[in-house]
C-alpha cells in the first residue's frame, strides 16, 4: 500500500477500527441504468459537482466522447485527466490513462462505462480491473453501468433485445460496489428524448428506435434493472458469512451453451446464498484444440461469477459428478440439455438417469439449450476438427485390413474354416484399436471387415451377396464382437493413459515436494521449483524472489529452455513491471490472462496464505496456452513451493529467536562477569587517587610513585577491557561486520606490539617473519585485537624475562601466525576450554581478575569470522604456542 | 619566546581539563570551546596555530566543522575521537584534518602529535621565503627538478611509482594521508582492489629509505587508515 499523507479525517477513520479496512480502500459508486440515454453520465457529473463543492478533490478520468451536449456542458469546472491516445490499426482510440490517474491521485475520480473492454496495449483487459486498482490505491470512483452489461443478465437481455453484448461486467463488481444509484426514467420519456435527437443523431435514432428502443424492450429492460437493483439491496441487507447449506455444482464443458448453464447456476447460487463449484471432468476423449479454447472461456466465466473450480479425472462423467457431489456435499446439480442427448444406439442410460441412480439425494436442474446461429457455426467447426482426424491412422487401419485379408486368402488356400478367418478379422480390429487413437478407426475397421469377409470369403466370392441364410447372422455377430472388442480395447488404453498421467502428476508433485524438503534455503527451494517447472513445461522459467526486508522483488533467476540467450527478451523493464504487479496484487497476470495480456510470460505468485514469497514467470509464445493438466499441476506445484518457503521462513524465525535467546544469555553472563571484575580496578583507582589527594603531603615520593603507577596500570587494564567489550558487541549484534582489507603482516604485528601491555618491557619479544612482504586479508582493527590479546596473555602468564616469539609464514593460501612463549604452559584439559567465554586459568590465583576470560573467546570469534582457524599447542621444551590462520593476499606488483 | 596558541574544542570537562593542563605544563597558550558554534567563533577571532578538535560535539558534526574551517584557513587540525571506527577518522582526514588521536590517549602521545604538527608549521613558514625545488627532511633529500631522491647524499634508485609516492608524502609532510587519497593522487583512481599494491610499494619504498624498516623513521603506518611522513627534528 502506498503511503498517504496523514490527514485528520483519515486518522479519525483509522481509529474507528472496524471501518478501517474499507476506508483505506476507495469507495465505488455505480450509476446504474437500463438503457443508453437514461442520464447516468449526467447524474454522475452532477454528483461530482456536488462533491467538488463539498471540498473533495475530484478529477474526471474518462467520459465517453460521444456524450450528449447537455452532459458535456457539465464537464465545465471539473479537472480532466487527459486520456491515453492510441493507435489501433490506423484508428486513433482514446483510453483511460490509469497510470496518470494513479500519479494524480485525486480523492474521487469519474470513469464512464465500467464494462468497457480496453485496447490491447492497456495494462488490463477490462476497465473494471483499472477501477479495482484505483480502489486499492484508496481512490473513490464514480462510474456508470447499463443493465445489459451485467454478466449474469447477459442471456436474459439478449433474449429480449436480440443483441448479444460483448462487453460484460462480472456481477461481483456490481454487488460489491459500495453504492449503486439507479438512474431511472419513464420509457416514454426516453423514447421522446431519443426522437428529439438528444441521444443519437436523427438518422441513427430512427434505426435505434426500430430495433433496440422499442417500448416493449425498454419496459422489459427497466423491469430487469429494477429487479436487479432490488436484489442487490436484498443481498446487502442480508450479507452474511454463512452458506445456507446449499452447494451448487455445474459441470464445465467446452460447449458454448455451457456459458448459459454457468450464469444460471451463478444466479441460483446467489439466490440461495450457496456455495458454487464448477467441476471439470477431464476425459481422454476431450479433444485438445478448438474445444480447449471454449473450455478456457467457460472456465474464466465461472471464475468471474465466483465459482470455485475443481478438476477430476475419469471417463464416466456421471460417476465423477456423483462422487464429487457426495464428497463435497453438493446439493444441486445444474445440467445443460446439450449434455443430455441420448443417442438411439447408446446402450448407456443418459447422464441425468445415471446421476439420479448414482446420487439419489441430488437435486438436478436442466437448463434448456437455445441455439443461436453463431453457436451452431461454432459447433460444426468443433465437430470436424474435434475428432482429431489423422491420415496416418487411416493408413494404418487400411494396412491392417489388407494384411488381414491377404492372410485370410492364405488360410482359405490352406482350407482353414471360416471361423478362423472371422477370428483373424476380429484380431485385425483389435490391433487397429490398439495402434490408433479414438474409437472411430476400429469401428470403421469392424464394418469394413464384415464387408471384406462377405466379399472375399463367402460364396459367392467377389460379390456382396450371400447364398447361405446363415451368413447375415455371422456378419452381425462379427460386427458386434469386433465393435465391442474395439471399444474395450480403446477404453483400456485410455484408462492406462489416464492412470499414467495421474501417476506422473503424483510422481512430479511428490518429487517436487521431496526436493523442497531437502532444500535448505529460499534460494535452493526456488531453484528447485524452477527446475521442476522447466522439466514439466519445457518453457523458459523466471523466478523473482521477494526480498524480505525491502518488500520488493529482486533480480530474477532465469532458467532458459535453450542455452541460447533469449532471456533478455523476458527481463525487460516491462516484463518486470508485470511481475511487480503480480507481487503487489497477489493475482495471476501476463500472457493468457486478462491482466496485461501483452506480456511475454505468464506470471504467477508463489504464495502461502496471503504472503507472496516469489513470482514465477513462464514464457508463453503468442497464441499459445497452457493445457488444463499442466496448469493444474503448476498451481499445485506453486502451492507446494509456497508451503516449503513458509516452512523455511518459520524455521528461520525460530532459529533467530534461538540465537537471540543465546545472545541474551551471553550478555547476561557478560554483565555478571563485568560487574564483578570492574569493581576491583575501579576500587584501586578511586582509592589511590583519594589517598593522593588527601594525604599527598605526608607520603614520600617513592610511595606516591607507586600509587600513581597503580592507578595507571588499573586504568590501562580497564581500557583493554573496554576495547574487548566493544569488539564483542560488534560480533554479538548479528553477523560480524568485517571491513576486509589487505594488510602487510609485518605492519600489523609492529602496530600490535606498540599497544601491548607496558609490562612487555620485562619480556623479550621477537618477531620472526619468513618474508616481510606477507600480506593477509583481514579487518585490521580486529586482528590487532587478536594479536594484542594473545601477546598480553603470554606476558601475563609468564614470568618476567621469558621469551615471546611472533612468527608468521605462508602455508598454501593461508598465512599461519604462531605466538609462542617459554612459560610454564597449561595442562591439556585446560587447552580445550581456553577459548570458552569467561574461562580463566587458575581461578584461585590472587589476581584472577586480570583475566576476564573474554580475550581468547573473542579471538576465536574473530578468527572464525575471517574464515580461519585458531588453536593452542605445547611449545617445546616448555610453554605454549597459540596459532591462527588468515587468508593470504596475492599481490600483483605490475600496476 | 613565541608561545604557540592552541584551540581546544572538547565538550567533556574532564578531558578538556586534562588537555589544557598538559598544554600549560608545556608552555603553550590555549583557548577552549565546548560547542561547534563556539569553536568556529574562536577559530575566527583568535586565529590559533593548531586546533585540537573532538569529533563528537553536541551541536555539530566534527567533520562539518573541519569543512567550515577549511573553507577559509589551512590551520592544522588534530582530531580527537572516542569513536573507534576507522571510517570516522578517514572521513575527518579526507575532509582536511591533519592528524588524529583516539580516546583513550596518553598525554605523551598528545604532545608528540602536537610537536609533529608544529614542526611542520614552522617548516612551512620558513619555506615560504625560499624557492622549494629541493625538499630536505633529516637525511632524506628530494630534488624535484632532477627527479632524484637521496639518503645521506647517496642517490636512492626508485621506480616511478615509488618516486611519486615519496613526493606525495613529502609535499604533505606531517599530515596523515588516507589510502584512498594516495591511490587517487598516485594511481589516478581509487579502486579498493589497489590497496594491496599500495602496501607493497610502500614497503619497498621504505626498504630503500629507512635504516630499519620495522622501526620506520620517515614513513609511519596508520593501520586501516593510511600513511604519514614524519618531519625529522633538525
Amino acid at each position: 500500500m502506498e503511503t498517504q499523507r496523514p490527514n485528520p479525517d483519515l486518522l479519525l477513520q483509522q481509529i474507528m477500527g472496524e471501518e478501517q479496512k474499507r476506508q483505506v480502500r476507495g469507495k465505488l459508486k455505480i450509476f446504474f441504468g437500463y438503457a443508453a440515454g437514461v442520464g447516468k453520465t449526467y447524474a454522475m457529473l452532477e454528483a461530482a459537482h456536488q462533491a467538488s463543492k463539498a471540498g473533495i478533490d475530484v478529477a474526471v478520468g474518462y467520459i465517453e466522447p460521444h456524450a450528449r451536449p447537455d452532459t458535456l456542458a457539465l464537464l465545465d469546472g471539473l479537472e480532466l485527466i487527459p486520456p491515453l491516445l492510441m493507435d489501433h490499426k490506423g484508428v486513433a482510440i482514446r483510453e483511460f490513462d490509469l497510470d496518470r490517474a494513479l500519479a494524480r491521485r485525486p480523492q474521487l475520480i469519474l470513469i464512464d462505462e465500467l464494462a468497457h473492454t480496453n485496447a490491447d496495449s492497456c495494462r488490463h483487459a477490462k476497465r473494471y480491473q483499472d477501477v479495482e486498482e484505483l480502489l486499492k490505491a484508496g481512490i473513490d470512483v464514480y462510474t456508470t453501468v447499463n443493465v445489459q452489461h451485467l454478466e449474469s443478465l447477459n442471456d436474459v437481455v439478449a433474449s429480449i433485445t436480440g443483441i448479444t453484448v460483448r462487453e460484460r461486467l462480472p456481477d461481483t463488481v456490481f454487488d460489491n460496489a459500495d453504492q449503486v444509484e439507479l438512474v431511472d426514467i419513464e420509457p416514454d420519456e426516453l423514447i421522446q428524448r431519443l426522437s428529439q435527437g438528444k441521444i443519437y443523431q436523427k438518422r441513427q435514432a430512427r434505426q435505434a428506435l426500430a430495433h433496440f428502443f422499442s417500448k416493449t424492450n425498454l419496459v422489459a429492460l427497466r423491469e430487469i434493472a429494477l429487479l436487479r437493483s432490488a436484489e442487490r439491496v436484498n443481498k446487502t441487507a442480508e450479507k452474511r458469512d454463512y452458506y445456507a447449506g446449499e452447494h451448487i455444482l455445474i459441470c464445465l464443458s467446452a460447449s458454448p451453451s455451457n456459458a448459459k448453464v454457468i450464469r444460471t447456476a451463478a444466479r441460483m447460487a446467489d439466490a440461495f446464498h450457496g456455495k458454487f463449484t464448477a467441476l471439470f471432468v477431464e476425459r481422454e476423449t476431450e479433444s485438445e484444440t478448438v474445444a480447449q479454447r471454449g473450455l478456457t472461456e467457460n472456465l474464466r466465466l465461472a471464475e468471474q461469477l465466483g465459482a470455485r473450480i475443481a478438476t477430476v479425472y475419469g471417463d464416466d462423467v456421471a460417476y465423477q459428478i456423483a462422487e464429487y457431489a457426495k464428497a463435497s456435499g453438493v446439493t444441486k446439480v445444474i445440467i445443460g440439455r446439450s449434455n443430455n442427448v441420448k443417442y438411439w444406439w447408446s446402450s448407456k442410460a443418459n447422464l441425468v438417469e445415471r446421476l439420479t441412480s448414482l446420487a439419489p439425494a441430488l437435486d438436478i436442474y436442466i437448463i434448456p439449450d437455445t441455439l443461436s446461429p453463431y453457436r451452431n457455426k461454432r459447433r460444426l467447426l468443433g465437430k470436424v476438427q474435434g475428432e482429431g482426424f489423422s491420415f496416418e491412422d487411416v493408413a494404418v487401419s487400411l494396412a491392417i485390413l489388407i494384411f488381414t485379408t491377404l492372410l485370410g486368402f492364405w488360410f482359405d488356400h490352406l482350407k482353414f474354416g471360416e471361423a478362423s478367418i472371422i477370428m483373424l478379422y476380429i484380431l485385425g480390429v483389435l490391433v487397429t484399436a490398439l495402434v490408433t487413437k479414438g474409437k472411430l478407426y476400429s469401428a470403421f475397421s469392424s464394418l469394413i471387415s464384415v464387408f471384406a469377409f462377405n466379399y472375399f470369403f463367402t460364396a459367392p466370392q467377389f460379390a456382396f451377396q450371400v447364398f447361405d441364410t446363415e451368413y447375415p447372422v455371422t456378419f452381425l455377430f462379427l460386427l458386434i464382437v469386433s465393435i465391442i472388442v474395439s471399444t474395450l480395447t480403446s477404453k483400456v488404453k485410455m484408462q492406462a493413459k489416464q492412470a499414467a498421467q495421474k501417476a506422473y502428476r503424483t510422481e512430479v508433485l511428490l518429487e517436487t515436494s521431496q526436493h523442497f524438503q531437502s532444500a535448505q534455503t529460499q534460494q535452493e527451494i526456488l531453484t528447485e521449483l524452477a527446475r521442476q517447472m522447466l522439466r514439466l513445461l519445457d518453457r523458459t522459467v523466471l523466478i523473482y524472489p521477494v526480498k524480505e526486508e525491502q518488500q520488493e522483488l529482486s533480480e530474477p533467476l532465469v532458467f532458459a529452455k535453450d542455452a541460447e540467450l533469449e532471456s533478455e527478451l523476458y527481463t525487460t523493464p516491462d516484463e518486470r513491471a508485470v511481475a511487480v504487479w503480480v507481487y503487489k496484487n497477489n493475482k495471476h497476470a501476463g500472457a493468457t490472462t486478462n491482466t496485461l495480456p501483452g506480456a511475454r510470460c505468464l506470471y504467477m505468485a508463489v504464495r502461502s496464505h496471503e504472503t507472496v514469497f516469489a513470482v514465477a514467470a513462464i514464457a508463453i509464445g503468442q497464441r499459445e496456452t497452457l493445457g488444463a493438466f499442466e496448469k493444474n499441476l503448476l498451481v499445485a506445484m506453486l502451492g507446494e513451493c509456497g508451503l516449503a518457503l513458509e516452512k523455511d521462513l518459520v524455521t528461520k524465525t525460530k532459529n533467530q529467536i534461538a540465537i537471540q535467546a543465546q545472545q541474551e544469555q551471553l550478555r547476561a553472563n557478560l554483565l555478571r562477569a563485568i560487574s564483578h571484575d570492574l569493581r576491583t580496578p575501579l576500587t584501586s583507582i578511586s582509592g589511590n587517587a583519594g589517598i593522593l589527594m588527601e594525604n599527598g603531603d605526608i607520603l614520600n615520593e617513592e610511595k606516591k610513585k607507586q600509587l600513581y603507577s597503580d592507578i595507571l596500570d588499573d586504568s590501562i587494564w580497564l581500557i583493554n577491557l573496554v576495547e574487548n567489550l566493544l569488539s564483542v558487541t560488534r560480533i554479538e549484534n548479528g553477523t560480524m561486520n568485517l571491513t576486509m582489507q589487505s594488510e602487510l603482516v609485518d605492519e600489523v604485528i609492529q602496530e600490535a606490539l606498540r599497544h601491548v601491555n607496558r609490562r612487555s618491557s620485562e619480556h623479550d619479544i621477537r618477531v620472526n617473519l619468513e618474508d616481510d612482504m606477507l600480506m593477509a586479508k583481514m579487518d585490521s582493527r580486529l586482528i590487532l585485537q587478536v594479536i594484542i590479546n594473545i601477546v598480553d596473555n603470554a606476558i601475563q602468564y609468564t614470568d618476567p624475562g621469558s621469551h615471546i616469539t611472533i612468527a608468521a609464514r605462508k602455508s598454501k593460501d593461508m598465512i599461519l601466525f604462531e605466538i609462542s612463549d617459554d612459560g610454564a604452559g597449561i595442562p591439556d584439559e585446560a587447552k580445550s576450554k581456553l577459548f570458552d567465554m569467561f574461562y580463566t586459568v587458575d581461578k584461585n590465583r590472587g589476581d584472577g581478575r586480570r583475566g576476564l576470560g573474554l580475550g581468547l573467546s573473542l579471538c576465536k570469534s574473530i578468527i572464525h569470522a575471517h574464515g580461519g582457524i585458531i588453536g593452542v599447542k605445547d611449545h617445546a621444551p616448555h610453554g605454549l604456542t597459540f596459532y591462527f590462520t588468515l587468508y593470504s593476499e596475492e599481490v600483483n606488483c605490475d600496476v | 619566546m613565541y608561545k604557540p596558541r592552541i584551540l581546544v574544542v572538547e565538550d567533556d570537562k574532564a578531558v578538556r581539563n586534562l588537555i589544557t593542563t598538559t598544554l600549560e605544563t608545556q608552555g603553550y597558550q590555549y583557548h577552549t570551546a565546548s560547542t561547534g558554534g563556539e569553536s568556529i567563533m574562536e577559530a575566527i577571532s583568535n586565529q590559533p596555530d593548531v586546533v585540537i578538535l573532538d569529533l563528537g560535539l553536541p551541536d555539530m558534526d566534527g567533520v562539518d566543522i573541519i569543512k567550515k574551517i577549511r573553507g577559509w584557513s589551512n590551520m592544522p587540525i588534530i582530531v580527537v575521537s572516542a569513536r573507534s571506527e576507522d571510517r570516522d577518522k578517514i572521513d575527518a582526514l579526507d575532509a582536511g584534518a591533519d592528524d588524529f588521536l583516539t580516546k583513550p590517549f596518553s598525554v605523551e602521545e598528545l604532545l608528540a602529535r602536537l610537536r609533529v604538527t608544529l614542526r611542520r608549521l614552522r617548516y612551512d613558514v620558513e619555506k615560504a621565503g625560499k624557492s622549494s625545488s629541493v625538499f630536505v627532511n633529516g637525511e632524506l633529500k628530494i630534488d624535484y627538478a632532477a627527479g632524484c631522491a637521496y639518503i645521506a647524499d647517496a642517490e636512492v634508485h626508485l621506480t616511478p611509482i615509488e618516486y611519486r609516492l615519496l613526493c606525495l608524502l613529502a609535499k604533505n609532510v606531517g599530515k596523515v594521508l588516507t589510502h584512498n587519497y594516495i591511490l587517487k593522487e598516485v594511481w589516478g583512481n581509487a579502486l579498493p582492489g589497489d590497496t594491496p599494491s599500495l602496501r607493497v610499494f610502500m614497503a619497498t619504498l621504505r626498504k630503500k629509505i629507512e635504516k630499519n624498516p620495522s622501526q620506520p623513521q620517515y614513513i609511519q603506518t596508520h593501520i586501516g587508515i593510511g600513511y604519514r611522513m614524519l618531519r625529522i627534528p633538525e
